[in-house]
């Protein structure tokens, strides 16, 4: 009798690990695997697979690497254009405020739709059309600039290595700028309406209470959206790959070259694993550092 | 009182100006891939077309091919989209209402994969699959979708709000957890598979890196490096026909944000409060 209720028992087990299995085994052969294994290419000089054999060689691929200015420049490039980017939150902010303050509903749905829209456009086709926006000779910024200024304006937003993170940041807040509008105004639409209230019977006015009342509950959708533009930021690639002509070298100038088109660079076109490995566990370290500060502020160590 | 309405009314006008403005580069666009005077010199700025023709279009479809991208692409998105989406429910089904040794474990072993970004772990995937003999096939693009962590998670929350007591008398009824799973499971999950299938479907259309590097063959590549490599191969000039691509790449998407853009918004909205 006893047997046969564990028997039923362990039955019962197997049924809920049929729904698991296939996810247990995709998530650890196609991802902790490999993961692992950069770790091991990190420290191994490993140049062609399977042509000459791989050694340990301890942390000389990270000292190569943290040694190599092209690298550096390449970390650089990343801090700064993922820092560049975050421009899109205040603004998406100020932006969701305005739709929020939209009196008539239909039309408030309307703009949040529209405003949205841009975020919806494939990747590769917003490059192919800022290319021409940005464009030094006859693009619609340069126009744009020329006729508010009087003179005229021929700056290569994207092919002039002084202004070129300039460029791809536009692009970038162009297309961004939806998704940051979109999550602010769910956020400012959850605040409870009766702290409004109570402000507007102490003699708050509108301005005072976006400050004091709005800002303060905002602080959790901030820190979200600052998070995951960090950390889309670290892994940029297809825009500026698509920019430098489908190279991985960062065009113009090598000013647009991120960490992702590095270890690209050197997996794919010049093979060195070894370093490119060292160079994809230093991406992971700095995303991972980014996703446990952000576990640690929204509080979710605290909750198990 | 008046004063009000005048505010109300300023503050549309200006949101209304913005918009245009933003939406400016896309009308441009369109306009420049209907004008044959842009096939090789960028024209002045018009919403109208100069010489409206559909010249830059015949030269995009004969000069690559198209419309196998947009099978290949399409293939691709609904194969990795119902397989992401049926194991996140299978998962999310278990982690939810299972009752199991090692469930615990398993959940943090998946969660834990959020952490893992898939650049860090792309070279050796893409040496796996160089010995497997995968390459230039489509199950790198695939097989990744069994896992859809992100997915997983979302599942357990919604499911678990599904009360117990359909599934007790489904049970009395005598019927096996996988039959409950089709038969109440999913089809009271409909809003959470839409959501899903919509995330699923915006994020593998714009995928690009790595069928980048495990695609090698034109026809078998998807619409993002299809139209890139042709973007690098014109070069500087032929404005028109790459306004075309770029057009013709957005279209698919565009349609199904203006038939569905309730609720593609409002399915951005929750994951990204969610996450």
């Amino acid at each position: 009798m006893k047997h046969q209720t564990l028997k039923l028992k362990v039955k019962k087990q197997m049924i809920w690990y049929s729904f698991l299995i296939v996810s247990i085994l995709t998530l650890l052969i196609l991802t902790y695997i490999p993961m692992l294994t950069t770790i091991k290419y990190s420290f191994h000089d490993v140049e062609v697979l399977g042509y000459g054999d791989s050694r340990f060689v301890g942390m000389q691929n990270y000292k190569t690497i943290m040694s190599n200015a092209s690298f550096l420049k390449s970390t650089a490039n990343t801090l700064l254009l993922a820092a560049m980017s975050l421009i899109s939150i205040p603004i998406g902010f100020i932006l969701a405020t305005l739709i929020n303050n939209v009196h008539w509903r239909k039309l408030q749905s309307f703009f949040r739709v529209g405003f949205y829209f841009p975020n919806i456009i494939t990747g590769v086709s917003v490059v192919l059309i800022f290319q021409v926006v940005l464009k030094a000779n006859g693009g619609l910024l340069n126009n744009a600039l020329s006729f508010l200024t009087g003179q005229k304006v021929s700056i290569g937003w994207l092919t002039d290595s002084h202004y070129s993170r300039f460029g791809a940041t536009i692009l970038n807040v162009w297309s961004t700028l939806g998704y940051n509008m979109l999550i602010n105004l769910a956020s400012l639409q959850s605040i409870p309406g009766e702290i409004y209230e109570a402000a507007e019977v102490d003699g708050a006015n509108a301005f005072k209470r976006w400050i004091y009342i709005t800002i303060p509950q905002m602080t959790s959708c901030f820190v979200f959206l600052f998070i995951t533009s960090i950390i889309n930021g670290l892994a940029r690639f297809t825009d500026l790959f698509i920019i430098g002509g489908n190279t991985p070298i960062g065009r113009p100038g090598g000013t647009l070259q991120t960490i992702l088109m590095y270890i690209y660079q050197f997996s794919f076109e010049t093979p060195r694993y070894g370093i490119a490995s060292a160079g994809a566990m230093i991406l992971f370290l700095l995303t991972f550092g980014v996703t446990m500060v952000n576990l640690k502020i929204t509080g979710f160590f605290k909750e198990k | 009182m008046k004063s009000r309405k005048i505010k109300r009314v300023l503050l549309a006008v200006i949101l209304a100006v913005l918009l245009v403005i933003i939406l400016i580069p896309l009308l441009w666009c369109v306009s420049l891939s209907f004008d044959r005077k842009a096939l090789n010199a960028l024209p002045q700025f018009s919403l109208v077309p100069h010489e409206p023709s559909m010249f830059n279009y015949k030269v995009v479809f004969n000069t690559i091919p198209l419309f196998r991208y947009y099978a290949n692409t399409i293939f691709v998105t609904a194969v990795h989209t119902f397989l992401a989406v049926f194991f996140a429910l299978a998962c999310g089904y278990a982690f939810a209402k299972g009752n199991f040794a090692g469930k615990k474990f398993w959940f943090i072993f998946m969660l834990a994969v959020m952490m893992i970004p898939f650049e860090s772990r792309m070279i050796p995937l893409y040496l796996q699959y160089k010995q497997w003999g995968l390459l230039d096939t489509y199950a790198p693009l695939l097989l990744g979708a069994c896992a859809y962590v992100y997915g997983i998670f979302f599942a357990r929350q919604n499911i678990g709000a599904i009360p117990d007591s359909l599934r007790e008398s489904a049970y009395i009824d005598g019927a096996s957890e996988w039959k409950i799973f089709f038969e109440i499971v999913i089809p009271l999950s409909k809003p959470l598979i839409a959501t899903l299938s919509i995330l699923q479907i915006l994020s593998n259309w714009n995928s690009y890196l790595w069928p980048l590097v495990v695609i090698k063959s034109q026809k078998k590549q998807v619409i993002s490096v299809g139209v890139s490599l042709f973007n690098a191969q014109q070069g500087e000039i032929y404005y028109g026909p790459r306004m075309a691509v770029a057009v013709i790449s957005a279209i698919p998407l565009t349609i199904m944000f203006l038939l569905l853009q309730k609720h593609i918004v409002q399915s951005i909205a929750v994951s990204g409060m969610k996450q």
